[in-house]
């Protein structure tokens, strides 16, 4: 049972991470490979303050999300000089970055030794340590971002990015301005990632450097993709089902030292199968338009 | 410090080279290029150590297994993709699912533990300008050099080698004059994959192996291609001579953990001031 509740726990994390990440990747364009540098970010400025100077969860968030947001907007103001696959390429590169200062800097992040002892989170007195309460607290937080992120795409801001993915320079011409839209949405969507970040460092009470690797990116914008990039709806389908893929390859009695790499295959077979069925779909379109 | 450059520096070229080939003719940026790096170290553990072949022969062998497997991953699943006219970006990450998937692959055959098919005894290098350089090391640079050489008069004086230059200049052109793209292509991904194997084989005979490594190298190769811009190959070259150097530098001034950062810091300044690399040629990639 308690195993249950683990993984709903990380289901709720992951589709913080995943529906945030869509609001860029999916509304707004641009595919980044940073976003667990902004889970990561949040997760260890968190820990930091409550490990060391005992602050409550209260007080720690909205600073964990404060710092990530000037990150993604210093983040954002260099990817933006790009475009496509360089793109791509830049918010990789500040990915290692990012995990190579959480890796490196000893004196504040203890580097691999990872940080032990996060306090759980209590709120008004009452302290979160049981799992069901925890899940419930995460359910809560999840959904809130949920519709957060869903009013705000359904807003004359979201049809604003949805233009601007679809024809750049035609949005340009109405008198928007992209530049901004683009900046403002990274930096609401690092900023959010960052939530994730904090409820994993105080449920896991325990992170390191390894959590918020490239891997880790790449899993995340897997799901989005997976998802079909803006519904999300299906992107939390597709977390759930990644996130439980390799229970079910347990559960058909598969070793776990496989399962993992199983999944990986899995999800790497699944970009390949989604790219291609993107491909279909628009040349069905092109053939309608000519 | 010198031997050091000297060694990246040789690895760098010879990776970057090989990716540029690939690069120019699809204009894919073929990420799973980085597996063709461990596929070629992990035949050769399983040929000449698994199998007790010679090593010689088993080097030749896995080029050759590499050399299929690039071609084959083009032939059926870019081929395909490049069909349905898809944007880079998508392009890029089915290039990054076939390198997950088998990546994974490797993982899950041979386990993610450090293999060697080193069966000589570890000397201690020969003492260069002040600095050690062991026999591999010096195998590498030499290696490189004649391969990048002999690539170079593959590309300059034949001609397979001109129609590849032809399609990754102006492929439309080229198909008014009757070039086969498909062949070009074909050409070019065999002999990128090549290079990429045999480098693979000299990275791992100096440090051994793990299923993840082809991905730091290349990726240090991209950010030499990207740094020296898309242009000659003496463009790739100063790039690749920047990036060692300073890698070299802060590992030798701050720690050799920063290595890692430090190329990826280069980069994004040079993203950020001189988005056309050295060779200011435009790519349409950096815009504003």
């Amino acid at each position: 049972m308690d195993y249950i509740l683990h993984l709903a726990i990380l289901i709720a994390i992951y589709t913080i991470l995943s529906q945030s990440l869509s609001i860029v990747a999916g509304y707004s364009g641009q595919l980044s490979l940073a976003h667990a540098g902004f889970y990561g970010s949040g997760a260890y400025t968190s820990a930091l303050l409550s490990v060391n100077y005992g602050l409550p969860v209260i007080v720690t968030l909205p600073l964990a999300m404060l710092l990530s947001g000037i990150i993604a907007y210093i983040v954002s103001k260099i990817a933006l000089k790009t475009v496509d696959d360089y793109y791509i390429i830049i918010t990789l590169g500040i990915q290692v970055v990012i995990f190579s200062i959480l890796n490196n800097w000893q004196e504040v992040t203890r580097g691999p030794l990872g940080i032990p002892g996060i306090p759980s989170i209590s709120l008004f007195g009452f302290s979160l340590d049981s799992k069901i309460s925890f899940l419930i607290f995460a359910m809560l937080i999840a959904g809130f971002i949920w519709f957060i992120i869903h009013n705000l795409v359904s807003s004359p801001f979201g049809r604003q990015l949805k233009a601007l993915s679809e024809d750049e320079i035609f949005t340009k011409s109405l008198g928007k301005d992209v530049y901004q839209a683009k900046i403002v949405s990274f930096v609401i969507s690092g900023m959010l990632a960052s939530v994730a970040g904090v409820l994993y460092a105080h449920y896991i009470s325990y992170i390191d450097p390894t959590s918020f690797t490239i891997d880790e990116s790449i899993f995340i914008l897997s799901i989005v993709i997976i998802g079909g990039m803006r519904n999300l709806t299906k992107i939390f389908l597709a977390t759930v089902f990644l996130i439980l893929l390799p229970e079910i390859f347990r559960f058909i009695g598969m070793p776990s030292s496989i399962a993992a790499n199983m999944r990986q295959i899995f999800y790497g077979i699944a970009l390949i199968l989604v790219i291609y069925q993107y491909g279909r779909k628009k040349t069905e379109k092109r053939e309608i338009a000519t | 410090m010198f031997t050091d450059i000297l060694y990246t520096l040789s690895l760098f070229s010879f990776l970057g080279f090989s990716f540029i080939l690939i690069y120019r003719t699809t204009k894919i940026i073929h990420f799973s290029h980085a597996i063709m790096i461990s596929i070629a170290a992990y035949l050769t553990y399983l040929f000449s150590i698994l199998y007790n072949q010679n090593l010689y022969t088993s080097i030749i062998l896995s080029v050759l297994f590499s050399i299929a497997i690039g071609t084959f991953i083009y032939r059926f699943i870019y081929k395909p993709l490049q069909k349905k006219q898809i944007p880079p970006w998508q392009m890029l990450i089915a290039s990054l699912g076939v390198y997950i998937v088998l990546q994974n692959l490797i993982s899950m055959y041979f386990g993610d533990d450090t293999k060697s098919f080193r069966t000589w005894e570890i000397k201690e290098g020969h003492k260069f300008l002040g600095a050690y350089i062991t026999d591999v090391q010096i195998i590498t640079i030499v290696v490189s050099i004649v391969l990048l050489f002999l690539s170079w008069l593959f590309i300059e004086k034949t001609k397979a080698g001109k129609q590849i230059k032809a399609v990754s200049s102006n492929p439309e052109m080229a198909n008014i004059l009757g070039i086969s793209k498909e062949k070009a292509i074909l050409v070019s991904f065999a002999l990128g994959s090549g290079l990429a194997a045999v480098a693979g084989i000299l990275i791992a005979a100096d440090t051994d192996m793990t299923p993840t490594m082809g991905f730091n190298w290349l990726l240090y190769a991209v950010i030499a291609m990207i740094i020296g811009g898309m242009g000659k190959m003496r463009y790739l070259f100063m790039g690749a001579l920047l990036l060692a150097t300073a890698q070299h530098l802060s590992a030798y001034y701050l720690d050799s953990k920063w290595m890692n950062a430090t190329a990826f810091i280069i980069l994004i300044i040079f993203l950020y001031f001189k988005p056309y690399g050295f060779s200011g040629q435009k790519l349409k990639k950096a815009e504003i």
